[in-house]
């Protein structure tokens, strides 16, 4: 980024003033695409609802407290909110299921064991309910911790781990049963 | 720690460390199974287009400038408000309820003071400093019931006083006042003025007392200034004060101290004063006619006769004439009974004039600083609930948006 642009996006508040807005964006960009895609389970929607995000972390980018997160925690609980707001229009709208599922289906150069294994994990994702996909989404597509997942959802980091573990046990079983 | 936290720590210990490490190992074949769904979950995230990513890294660096999308219906806009953040809202509406707050506790406080207000209460001897009562207002403080009757009602001016009732001078009853159809009226008027004063400063408001009389073309009827052990204490006077000028002496008398009570009353002798000047032209005339008849008396015993007539009839001339005289010195000059007295919680000085200034000022000074404390507890008082009510209603509309929100998820 040249001098003149980073003139004009600040550096954040808080406890890391050296990071500018820009080098969080790039950083973070791609996790939280790929959480709020596997939330919404629609590209062309989680492309909107990042791109709207971001947009909102920027005009908040002086309300952020590094008292109350890292930034990571912070974009993710950004992104989140979008998502849920997003899904909530949906539900006004009476689509209360996405009916196009058009993340990313698996290619034909996929070894036939992978594929299999990936369409069983795909379907038993499919099997959980909201909350449990979002902190399946948090941890495995967002990447963040067990204590950056309980600052997101404002509850604490052992409920996060138990609630967790029951998601992934329940996944197990589900490819379990499906093998 | 129980045994099955620990379990659950140490299956999500190896999912942690697969997503770490990019590999499924772990000590167990449950841990390892675990480690491969990690790895399969994670490879389900899917990249973002480059396009987007493009897109959206030139908007991020362009600072995401405000364009209107082509796809939206344009809206009339109505001019809009500034847009302010957060804090100034919070901090606008905490200034809000502060002013609200002060609004009510100096509603509340004029409200209490109104409520102590002496003059309407007749406990005026509790206030340390009663305003002078306006011009001819009549009859306020404790004092108002010693000398009122049917004529003392308040707020008719001093002119318009009615007659007062007790011991008409002329013996012409309680009905002997009034006098219909006579132009020139005379009243007799009567004020009763409590004035107190620092104990250091009772000498010269008494020197003073004296001075307005003087001033006014009065004169002092009687005087007594009481001493104690440390000095003047108190004082007595009674006043004459021309009628004619007597509001204008009571506003000056009044300005000497601070009025714990003042009074007026008026009777109306107008009757009396028209009787007595109707008995003595009788009595003159009839001593005329009595001097005719002595002349031409035809017999000394005649003569004696009349003579003694004459003597009782000058009797009662002079008897009318001193009633007369005693009548128009009653309604010519008002009497005006000043009672001096040493301010309440005045413990006296040793002279100084100074100190007593000094004294004055801090107590003013502390009688300020309590009032100030007053009104702000009184906005505390309304502040403090008015917060309260607020930080509830906000945490509750946050909790509500939150559910709203994590209803999505349902």
């Amino acid at each position: 980024m040249n001098e003149a642009i980073a003139e004009r996006v600040p550096p954040l508040a808080g406890d890391i003033p050296s990071e500018t807005f820009e080098s969080l964006c790039e950083r973070t960009f791609p996790k939280v695409y790929a959480y709020v895609a596997a939330l919404l389970r629609d590209r062309s929607a989680a492309e909107d609802v990042t791109a709207q995000a971001f947009e909102r972390a920027y005009r908040k980018r002086r309300g952020y407290k590094a008292s109350r997160g890292t930034p990571e925690q912070w974009i993710f609980g950004i992104a989140r909110n979008a998502a849920l707001d997003e899904l909530r229009k949906r539900k006004r709208r009476a689509n209360l299921e996405v009916d196009h599922e058009d993340v990313e289906a698996p290619t034909t150069e996929d070894h036939a064991e992978l594929a299999l294994r990936r369409e069983a994990v795909r379907a038993a994702l499919g099997g959980l309910d909201g909350h449990e996909r979002d902190l399946v989404a948090l941890k495995f597509m967002g990447g963040l911790s067990n204590a950056e997942i309980a600052r997101v959802l404002g509850t604490s980091e052992s409920n996060a781990g138990t609630r967790l573990h029951r998601t992934i046990t329940k996944l197990r079983e589900a490819c379990h049963e499906r093998a | 720690m129980s045994e099955h936290d620990a379990l659950i720590e140490s299956e999500l210990r190896a999912v942690d460390e697969a997503l770490a490490t990019g590999t499924a190992r772990g000590e167990t074949a449950l841990e390892r199974e675990l480690g491969e769904l990690a790895l399969a979950l994670a490879a389900e995230a899917v990249e973002p287009d480059p396009d987007f990513s493009a897109e959206l890294g030139e908007r991020v660096r362009a600072g995401f400038p405000r364009t209107p999308r082509a796809s939206r219906i344009p809206r009339p806009r109505l001019p809009s408000l500034p847009k302010l953040r957060r804090p100034p809202m919070i901090a606008l509406a905490g200034a809000a309820s502060v002013l609200a707050a002060l609004a009510v506790a100096v509603s509340l406080q004029g409200r209490g003071e109104n409520e102590d207000m002496p003059g309407t209460t007749g406990g005026a001897a509790d206030a340390p400093s009663l305003a002078a009562p306006r011009e001819g207002e009549l009859e306020r403080g404790p004092k108002s019931g010693s000398q009122d009757g049917a004529g003392s009602s308040s707020a008719l001016p001093a002119d318009e006083v009615g007659p007062v009732p007790p011991t008409p001078p002329g013996g012409g009853g309680a009905a002997g006042g009034f006098a219909p159809g006579e132009r020139e009226r005379r009243i007799e008027r009567s004020a009763m003025l409590t004035l107190a004063a620092p104990s250091d400063g009772l000498d010269r408001v008494a020197d003073a007392i004296v001075t307005v009389t003087d001033r006014y073309e009065g004169f002092v009827l009687r005087s007594s200034v009481s001493t104690g052990d440390e000095g003047t204490t108190g004082g007595d006077f009674e006043l004459r004060i021309p009628a004619d000028r007597l509001q204008a002496a009571l506003r000056d008398l009044s300005k000497l101290g601070d009025v714990r009570a003042r009074s007026q009353s008026g009777q109306d002798v107008t009757r009396d004063f028209v009787s007595a000047a109707d008995r003595l032209e009788a009595a003159r005339a009839e001593r005329r006619s009595l001097l005719r008849r002595l002349e031409n008396a035809d017999s000394d015993t005649e003569a004696e006769a009349i003579r003694r007539r004459l003597d009782l009839t000058a009797a009662e001339i002079n008897g009318l004439r001193g009633q007369l005289r005693d009548l128009r010195l009653r309604t010519d000059f008002a009497t005006v009974s000043v009672i001096l007295e040493e301010r309440d919680g005045d413990e006296g000085s040793d002279g100084s004039g100074s100190n007593g200034g000094l004294r004055e000022a801090l107590d003013d000074a502390l009688e300020s600083l309590s009032g100030s404390v007053e009104i702000l507890v009184r906005a505390l008082g309304v502040a403090i609930p008015l917060s309260l009510l607020a930080a509830l209603l906000w945490l509750g509309g946050r909790s509500l948006r939150r559910r709203r929100r994590e209803a999505a998820l349902s």
